[in-house]
């Protein structure tokens, strides 16, 4: 059976066949392959005992700014030597031509060649030539190296390169690892061409694509939906913009209540609702606030058109057109606070609201439904805490646990609609209601803390998360 | 929700000695009192606006003896009938604040760590059940730098006095116009000639309702007898408030002297409790406990009310500080307070409804479901959006324009009338990312109606160098004829500054335009700054897959 051979072992095996002993990139360049596709390739070839690497160190050496200086103008002591062929000079002379450590590295070097010799005055010193100078090894070897570099093999004497070493900035001195790759004796004799291919490098790098999806948060919404509904709960929809009689009125929110304050309500500019409910409900639910909130209810506070600031507004209104008298309704949506936004405050986010009329409606069943909601949601570490809402008596909110905040989080609400709710609307029995925030389950699932990246659409958040 | 800090050594010493701090934190939450910060021993609570009681360390250890079963039942309030403090009302009030009440508290003392709180407290009180000082309005003043009787009346504009915090004499005038209270709460006095005011007997300013007291009474740690008044618009609402002061300055230590009041339909307050009579089964019921009367009576008492079992009734007395407790509704969650929830068993009764998702949603999802088939992502937007990137960058008709009033943020101003500009706008921020890019949006629309009418759009959008007409057109199609076997037809339009010249079209089902596509013209790109071509479409679906 003839091996199976990848494209790039192919190319490189046929190229070493050629020509023996390569780098990895001559490989490179001969088989117009990626220095890594060559690299893998060598790879699987060693692994199957058809490649071997050598790996040594090659050492080059080559001229650093003296050495150039020095191959052009000559060595220090080459220059004194140079100054000095006509007449003697005088250290003072000798030490004005050449500068700063010129000097004592020329004098030096010169004495240690014996080409000079130095006579004392009285006050300065008297150099001459003693014999003729000829070309030292340090001076072959510079040129030697000229401009090029040089291996490690191809220096003929080590000793002036250890001199020329020694002086600073004349060579630099750098190694590097080498890899040589060769053919073991098995893969001389292959013959590549009839080996079955194919094969294509299936470890390579691919271009990244994002799959087309439903939004996070549409995906938490769809979720919480299917609980509710999973829960025997139908959904019900309702309009955003509601008249006031509907968000706050019905809810036995008095009229000068801060919370319908145009800082925490977004009122419609110059839009009102002539006829926001039948005449009874508006008769009844402005006796229940006069008589309970003791103020003069004025209709036309009622008329004007807000943003919701709750689903409440549409189970209430639900309820008192339907009157039914069994029954579990649900309602999701957007809904609005007059805030500013920041990373846990958003002017619109979404909720859902439940409400159960009829049967099993104690406070029992209404915290038997949320545990069994969020068991659903996979939280199973839950309690409840009492709390206040304005239409609901008693109140409760669950405290889930979150192991990797390590602390409880407040989430849904929940209780009983308040009589001065019910009763002026024509229901007699008790309404058990619970909901929240979806935003805010939505943050602990994707792991968020600033509820705003919901809305931001960032293409890299939606494309990964 | 209002916030309190408190210190919780000083807590545990007026709760009593020995209460431990673990037991304090366990039991705040059970108040319905949240816990928002805590570093070292001070402790940041936030309290229910219906409960102003809890707005101070006093009114909250009340409450925790009561759960902590160390002290039940009613703190009852004595109030000393002879005495030297009286107030006449005169009639000249009637027309701009009508109503005051008041009382003097005597023997006590306040520390200065109390006497921020109660400062703390009246701001509270001011504006929750004071409506912004509206309603009504507190002063405490030091009752030992006042001759009384007093008299609550009214005086001009140019009336000089040195206000609280003060001193320097300034006239009304100048106080509303320079200090802080004075701008804040003006607005309630309005452009009325006279101002409420209340004189001492030696004709010394006391107090200017409800703008700031006089600095001659301040109140120190020094001082031992408080007068409390309280004005308003309403005389039920200024009873409400004095009866929440009462009963914090009475854990304080202090004890209750009557202000008789006279004059123009005021009275001396009484403070009197509620009783209210009702039917235990309700609660039962409610709860979905059986519990015999006996232990409601306890958890009443447990919440610092009064109860007893009278035949099958039950009798319970009601602080007139506790004016939140209107109905037996609410006297059953004091019960399931007292009783306390964590020893309430969460029970699941099998529902007897079939649950049921809306038409809209599951036509809605269709719609979603083919759009990701498509390979389309889903984007998310505000429904309130700027005028900017609706109207303005997108150069469309603002004619119809839906606006809110007074918006905290600028980005969220206007009622969205199609959804195209805010996928317009998620591209703009997104020119950094790798193309093709192509997003869709279904959402709520709004437009004028009676009053406003509200459907469902659907928005589409393709960004890359090579889209166009063609393509976006087969998408279109292939949305429609995908589940609902709808046929489209696009047909010539007339031009729209959103689209290039002769490159968009109405879209028609069964003659019916239901929308319009088309690819967007560059200098609508320019200002989003977006560097490709761009193609899009935008439909109503209501009244096309659903109602």
């Amino acid at each position: 059976m003839s091996q199976v051979f990848h494209d790039i072992e192919k190319k490189i095996l046929v190229t070493l066949q050629k020509v023996p002993n390569q780098t990895p990139e001559q490989l490179s360049i001969n088989t117009e392959l990626s220095i890594d596709q060559v690299r893998r390739g060598i790879e699987w070839l060693r692994l199957k005992d058809l490649a071997i690497v050598d790996e040594s160190q090659k050492i080059t050496f080559s001229l650093g700014l003296n050495g150039l200086d020095s191959l052009k103008n000559g060595l220090p002591e080459r220059k004194l030597i140079n100054m000095l062929k006509d007449e003697p000079k005088t250290f003072d002379q000798i030490r004005s031509a050449l500068s700063g450590a010129g000097f004592n590295v020329a004098i030096a070097n010169a004495k240690k060649n014996g080409w000079i010799k130095i006579e004392k005055n009285n006050s300065d010193s008297l150099v001459s030539i003693k014999e003729k100078p000829i070309e030292t090894p340090e001076e072959k070897l510079l040129s030697l190296i000229g401009e090029n570099s040089i291996t490690q093999e191809e220096v003929t004497n080590p000793l002036a390169m250890k001199i020329l070493l020694s002086r600073p900035n004349y060579i630099i001195q750098t190694s590097e690892k080498l890899k040589t790759i060769s053919l073991t004796d098995a893969a001389l004799s292959l013959d590549t061409s009839i080996s079955s291919s194919g094969a294509i490098d299936v470890e390579a790098e691919v271009p990244s694509i994002f799959a087309a999806r439903t939004h996070p948060l549409q995906d938490t919404i769809d979720e919480i939906r299917e609980i509710f509904v999973n829960l025997g709960f139908s959904e019900i929809l309702g309009n955003m913009t509601q008249s006031s009689f509907w968000n706050f009125d019905a809810l036995f929110t008095p009229q000068d209540h801060p919370a319908r304050e145009l800082q925490d309500t977004f009122y419609l500019e110059n839009l009102e609702s002539k006829n926001p409910a039948t005449l009874s409900q508006i008769k009844n639910v402005s006796s229940s606030h006069n008589k309970n909130w003791k103020y003069d209810w004025k209709l036309s506070e009622s008329q004007k058109m807000v943003l919701r600031t709750h689903t409440t507004c549409v189970t209430i209104k639900h309820l008192a057109e339907q009157k039914p008298e069994n029954a579990r309704i649900f309602s999701l949506g957007r809904v609005f606070r007059n805030e500013k936004v920041s990373y846990k405050h958003l002017v619109e986010f979404n909720q859902i609201e439940g409400i159960v009329i009829g049967n099993n409606t104690t406070l029992r069943d209404l915290m038997g439904i949320q545990k069994e909601f969020y068991k659903k949601l996979g939280l199973t570490k839950i309690k409840f805490w009492p709390t206040f809402f304005p239409y609901t008596e008693p109140s409760l909110q669950t405290m889930v646990y979150n192991e990797k905040l390590g602390k409880w989080i407040e989430l849904f609400g929940m209780g009983i609609f308040r009589p001065e709710v019910t009763k002026p609307l024509g229901i007699d029995k008790p309404v058990l209601a619970w909901g929240g925030g979806i935003e805010r389950i939505a943050m602990l699932k994707y792991e968020l803390d600033d509820v705003r990246e919901f809305y931001n659409n960032n293409l890299s958040w939606l494309r990964s998360a | 929700m209002p916030v309190v800090e408190l210190n919780i050594n000083r807590i545990r010493k007026l709760v009593s000695g020995n209460v431990t701090r673990k037991q304090i934190l366990d039991v705040l939450p059970f108040l319905g009192l949240d816990i928002e910060s805590e570093v070292g021993d001070e402790i940041r609570i936030e309290y229910s606006p219906n409960r102003p009681d809890y707005s101070t360390d006093y009114g909250i250890a009340t409450g925790l003896q009561g759960l902590l079963g160390i002290k039940k039942g009613i703190q009852k309030t004595y109030i000393k009938k002879k005495g030297k403090f009286a107030i006449k009302v005169d009639s000249t009030v009637t027309k701009i604040r009508p109503y005051l009440t008041g009382i003097v508290a005597t023997n006590g003392k306040l520390d200065d760590v109390a006497i921020k709180q109660l400062m703390n407290m009246q701001e509270d009180l001011h504006f929750g059940i004071g409506r912004k000082r509206k309603k009504s309005s507190i002063g405490l003043h030091d009752a030992d730098k006042i001759s009384f009787p007093l008299t609550y009346t009214t005086v001009s504009r140019e009336h000089k006095f040195t206000p609280l915090n003060s001193s320097t004499e300034q006239s009304i005038d100048e106080i509303l116009a320079n200090t802080e209270v004075g701008q804040n709460y003006g607005y309630v006095i309005g452009d009325s000639k006279n101002v409420p005011i209340i004189f001492d007997s030696e004709q010394n300013t006391i107090s200017f309702p409800p703008i700031i007291n006089s600095a001659l009474t301040t109140v120190t740690s020094n001082t031992r007898n408080i007068l409390i008044e309280v004005t308003g618009i309403d005389k039920e609402a200024t009873e409400d408030m004095l009866s929440v002061v009462v009963s914090i300055l009475q854990t304080a230590g202090f004890e209750f002297n009557e202000l008789k009041i006279t004059g123009n339909k005021n009275s001396t307050p009484q403070l009197k409790e509620k009783i209210m009579i009702y039917d235990p089964k309700f609660t039962s019921e409610i709860i979905g406990i059986e519990m015999s009367p006996s232990n409601m009576v306890t958890c009443l008492k447990k919440c610092r009310l009064d109860a007893s079992v009278k035949g099958k009734k039950i009798t319970c007395v009601i602080p007139r500080y506790r004016f939140d407790i209107f109905s037996p509704m609410d006297l059953t969650e004091e019960i399931v307070l007292g009783f306390g929830i964590a020893n309430i068993e969460p029970k699941l009764s099998p529902s007897t409804t079939i649950g049921q998702k809306n038409d809209v949603t599951i036509k809605t999802k269709l719609i979603s479901q083919t759009a990701v088939g498509l390979g389309f992502l889903e984007a998310m937007n505000s429904s309130l959006t700027s005028k900017k990137v609706l109207y303005e960058m997108t150069k469309r008709d603002s004619s119809e324009i839906i606006s809110v009033l007074d918006s905290k943020s600028q980005e969220h101003k206007i009622l969205r009338d199609s959804l195209l500009p805010s996928l317009l706008d998620n591209l703009s921020k997104n020119i950094h990312e790798s193309y093709p890019q192509k997003l869709f949006e279904t959402g709520v629309v709004f437009s004028k109606g009676k009053p406003i009418h509200e459907s469902i759009n659907l928005a589409v959008i393709i960004a890359y160098k090579d889209t166009n007409y063609s393509e976006i057109k087969a998408i279109m199609q292939s949305l429609l004829r995908t589940n609902f076997k709808i046929n489209s037809e696009t047909k010539t339009s007339k031009n729209n500054e959103l689209f290039s010249i002769g490159r968009h079209a109405d879209i028609f089902v069964n003659e019916n335009k239901i929308g319009e596509i088309g690819e967007i013209d560059s200098n609508i790109l320019e200002n989003f700054r977006i560097r490709t071509s761009v193609v899009g479409f935008e439909i109503k679906l209501s009244g096309l897959i659903f109602d």
